[in-house]
């Protein structure tokens, strides 16, 4: 078989490639990643590059028009190597920058602080203690042996009846004993019930004590440094999962999980990502990694399965079930993860297979399982999940939304990274009135905020009809008919952008969000439904995903995303899943009820075999709603 | 002995109340006018509420000769197919109509494809030849019916006649055309309660008045598909009845255009030698297929052959005696 050179600029990567490979392969093969949704399939469009010489051959697309094709533009996954060839690939195809951390606001409400320490919901008793000890040495008539001397003297500040030390620590213990003069710090940590010494040091460095929580989303991961003795954050990062160019929703990501290679690949990169950001953490707060003691992590069942390299196959098969529900703690090494060489590793408890952690996490921060009150959480995301209850009982289902809220599936969209647009106010006719770009400057794209925006207000001004299609008459010369036949409406034209390429939303972009929103709504639906209640007797709706708190609630409740309740019922929960497992990581106490008064509370409604799913769910792909009444508001506002 | 009290369905909502045609009073030059709704209970059902206007009966007529009709169809209208006004005329004269609906088969691309001035004149013949209010359904191009049912519509403006059909991907032209010249318009939709709503939301946020709104949900005949029209119509009555104002809409049936199209009424002596006379058995079919309709909640039954119409009229007397 003929090989060949492939170049990837800007990172000036090169690969050998066998004739026939995708670019798409070459990339990952040198490291590059490109933005692909559909993990090679030809069906998203998203992994356009710029062929600047050699030989390909492409396979016709729909996604590429005359003019890009030309150009030399070309779907990455539908383009084979033919020769030497060097390859561009754009700023929209690179999967840089860093995400966006949840915003101020939302990071204020329901600090951890509030919930874990004196006078909070759960005494502060963080997973790893660092205990000073100062041991009387052993005489003729205290002759315990040093381990049980160490365990009696752990006894006596920390209750715990089942105790363990590991072989590497007990080899090295009567050493640390004795040159540490009696005097040494020992490193204590909770599997389960079992209290295990982790680790002794001579001398005492009880102070210096971290734990980091992560929440690893299917699109993002975000990991915080926390101070396990003071409940301190001290930093926070996010970066963009690596596994993206695998497949960007679970489901790919489960059918790329299915070889056993791809497997322990989807491990690495997710450990990679995990390892990068506990070391940029560990740098920024200057303190030593092996001073991490614990790293607690939070995701989604199948993300949650792809870090422990467990098979999440059967995840998508019916009857969906997972491997593992609430995994034990295991050494943070066994999985590849730097921080202390003994530290540990936990995750927080899953609910099934499309409810995970992250889910409980975020019924754990936003309280309501702690009010008689009957409270609505929506995390949007790819899934969106919801939970709804109170104190005595909780159901949750997942709706599969798509990747629209992520900007996949939308001509234009975009993550909630540099360059896109999160909000955006229209005028009569359509004109751009005013937006709010991440990081300022020109727009590159609509995130999922930005893209609810847009049809919110092209459907406050007429633009668009309550079907999603434009009004021709109302959209003036910004209406156009695009390459594939289909009417789009230009919000910004090339000049202003960052990329000198017209943005815009197609008719099929407001369908996919109407699909989106549809099946979020109708999930909320179906759990009221099965507990025979109306969105009017839900006091409190909780929003959580790292872009609900950008959203606008009145442009989601216009185009019937929430429910048409008053706006001071609405809370932003931000992160759920990183504050949950900050939680969590800083009380025991936290923990056990995650584990027994949210995930083991929860019941859990399939909604493809509801049949109420099915039949209403037509009706929600209208804007707001087919039974218009539902949304009086909306309904009083046209009036 | 104690009399027990009739146990009623109580009702919150009534169908919308419907008047087709304008006499010279009212600023049109129709001789009689046709008013349709207002039930305030399930069809017929007059011990639960009231059926003030019984459901009508419109004869389809062509603005050319169909060639595609079973000849036991084209028979009983003898030569008066050639002629749109001659056959409206003969429909009214002998078979009863209630209405006229004139669909133009002969502005479709495919099959004629005559000009929007055109097709004005037939409807202008037609309102010429009878008295009746008449129905106008476009040749169902999408983009043929744009161009040709505004030039209708002006054609018979302030005649109050009902147009067909709007369409979710296809109805701003034909609202704004009815909206200007005071007719009612019909709102199509595929066998889909929801999407019948959200026609009928389409079609209102333009301004236009429920009132005038008249729902096609697609007619299935006999054999054919009646069973979901029929379950369709009947949770879009029940829900009208029920209060909901977007599908308070009287309801219009296709019932000859559907029912002539299955092979048991097409279906010649020579093909099916034991299928008895296809004169008759074509009629019943189409008549069959009506009256379960009537059941379902249908106030504008569109038929095509003179005998099922009439038959048609007799059920209609009789039921709501």
């Amino acid at each position: 078989m003929k090989t060949y050179t492939v170049t990837f600029l800007p990172d000036n990567k090169t690969v050998s490639a066998a004739r026939g490979k995708t670019l798409l392969e070459a990339a990952e093969a040198a490291g590059v990643t490109i933005t692909s949704v559909c993990a090679g399939d030809g069906v998203c469009g998203k992994c356009r590059v710029l062929v600047k010489s050699g030989k390909v051959t492409a396979q016709a697309n729909i996604f590429l028009d005359r003019r890009e094709i030309q150009r030399g533009m070309a779907l990455a996954c539908q383009t084979s190597v033919e020769g030497d060839v060097v390859v561009e690939v754009p700023i929209e195809t690179r999967i840089g920058g860093v995400p966006q951390l949840a915003s101020e606001d939302a990071v204020r409400f329901s600090r951890p602080s509030e919930l874990v320490g004196e006078k909070a919901c759960f005494p502060h008793n963080p997973l790893c203690r660092k205990v000073f000890l100062d041991l009387p040495p052993p005489t003729i008539t205290d002759c315990l042996s040093d381990k049980e001397r160490v365990f009696r003297e752990i006894r006596r500040v920390q209750p715990a009846p089942v105790m363990q030390m590991g072989l590497a620590v007990l080899r090295r213990l009567p050493g640390v004993l004795r040159d540490g003069e009696w005097k040494l710090t020992a490193m204590l940590g909770w599997r389960g019930e079992t209290l295990e010494v982790v680790d002794m040091e001579a001398g005492d460095v009880s102070d210096r004590n971290f734990g980091v929580a992560v929440d690893i989303g299917t699109t993002t991961v975000v990991a915080h440094l926390v101070n396990l003795n003071t409940s301190e954050t001290l930093s926070a990062k996010a970066k963009y999962n690596s596994q993206i160019p695998l497949g960007e929703d679970v489901i790919a990501r489960i059918m790329c999980a299915s070889n056993p290679l791809r497997r322990e690949k989807l491990k690495e990169l997710i450990v990679d990502d995990i390892n990068d950001l506990v070391a940029a953490l560990v740098q920024e707060a200057g303190i030593r990694l092996s001073d991490v003691t614990f790293i607690l992590c939070a995701g989604n069942t199948t993300m949650i399965h792809l870090l422990l390299a467990l098979d999440p196959s059967n995840i998508r098969r019916e009857p969906y079930v997972p491997a593992v529900r609430s995994c034990p703690t295991v050494r943070a090494s066994e999985v590849g993860i730097s921080i202390h060489p003994r530290g540990l590793l936990s995750t927080l408890p899953c609910v099934a297979s499309y409810v995970g952690g992250d889910v409980v996490a975020d019924v754990l921060v936003s309280g309501m399982t702690r009010s008689p009150d009957l409270s609505l959480l929506i995390d949007l995301g790819t899934n969106g999940e919801l939970v709804l209850g109170n104190n005595e009982w909780l159901v949750c289902c997942s709706a599969s939304a798509g990747p629209a809220f992520e900007g996949g599936g939308i001509r234009c969209g975009m993550h909630a990274t540099r360059g896109a647009i999160e909000r955006i106010n229209l005028a009569e006719g359509g004109r751009v009135v005013d937006r709010t770009v991440v990081d300022g400057g020109k727009p590159l794209g609509l995130c999922g905020s930005g893209l609810i925006d847009v049809v919110g207000e092209l459907l406050r001004i007429g633009c668009i009809d309550r079907r999603g299609r434009y009004m021709p008459d109302r959209c003036g010369d910004r209406l156009r008919i695009g390459e594939a036949d289909e009417p789009e409406f230009v919000l910004f034209p090339s000049e202003e952008t960052a990329l000198g390429r017209d943005i815009v939303l197609t008719e099929s972009d407001i369908q996919n969000l109407i699909r989106s929103k549809g099946s979020v709504f109708m999930g909320a639906e179906c759990l009221l439904d099965y507990v025979d209640g109306t969105f009017e007797d839900v006091r409190h709706v909780y929003i959580a995903g790292g872009f609900g708190s950008y959203l606008r609630i009145p442009r989601a409740i216009d185009i019937g995303l929430l429910p048409d309740l008053p706006l001071e019922r609405f809370r932003f929960v931000g992160n759920g899943s990183v504050q949950g497992a900050k939680m969590a990581l800083l009380s025991r106490e936290a923990l056990k009820y995650a584990e027994d008064h949210v995930a083991d509370m929860m019941t859990y409604l399939e909604l493809s075999t509801h049949h109420k799913y099915i039949d209403g769910y037509s009706s929600c792909l209208f804007l707001p709603h087919t039974d218009i009444e539902k949304f009086p508001s909306v309904m009083k506002g046209k009036a | 002995m104690t009399m027990l009290a009739d146990a009623k369905e109580k009702w919150a909502g009534a169908v919308n109340t419907l008047t087709l045609g304008a006499t010279a009073g009212e600023g049109g030059t129709r001789t009689s006018t046709v008013t349709v709704g207002g039930g305030t209970g399930v069809p017929f059902m007059r011990f639960d509420g009231a059926t003030p206007h019984p459901p009508v009966v419109a004869i389809e007529i062509w603005d050319r000769e169909p060639d595609d009709w079973p000849a036991a169809l084209t028979a009983a209208w003898g030569k008066a197919v050639k002629s749109p006004a001659d056959w409206a005329r003969k429909a009214v004269e002998e078979a009863g109509a209630d209405l006229i609906c004139l669909k133009l088969a002969g502005t479709h691309p495919d099959t004629g494809d005559r000009s929007p001035a055109e097709a004005a004149a037939v409807v202008r013949s037609v309102l010429k030849a009878v008295g009746v209010p008449l129905v106008i359904w476009g040749c169902d191009s999408e983009a043929k019916d744009n161009e040709v049912l505004p030039s209708c519509s002006q054609a018979a403006a302030g005649e109050r006649c009902l147009l067909g059909a709007a369409t979710e991907d296809n109805y701003k032209t034909l609202v704004a055309a009815c909206q200007a010249d005071g007719h009612a318009l019909i709102g199509l939709s595929p066998i889909d309660i929801n999407i019948a709503k959200q026609v009928n939301i389409l079609i209102s946020e333009m301004g236009f008045p429920l009132d005038r709104i008249v729902m096609y949900q697609t007619t299935g005949a006999l054999g054919y598909g009646l069973e979901y029209t029929y379950s369709i119509q009947e949770r879009g009555r029940l829900a009208a009845l029920g209060g909901d104002k977007m599908m308070a809409m009287p309801v219009i049936c296709m019932v000859g255009q559907e029912a002539w199209r299955a092979k048991e009424s097409k279906a010649t002596t020579e093909e099916q030698p034991t299928w008895g006379d296809p004169a008759l058995r074509g009629m019943l079919w189409e008549l069959s297929t009506a009256v379960t309709l009537l059941q379902a909640g249908s106030d504008i039954m569109v038929m095509r052959h003179p005998q099922a119409a009439l038959g048609l009229k007799d059920m209609i007397k009789r039921l709501v005696v």
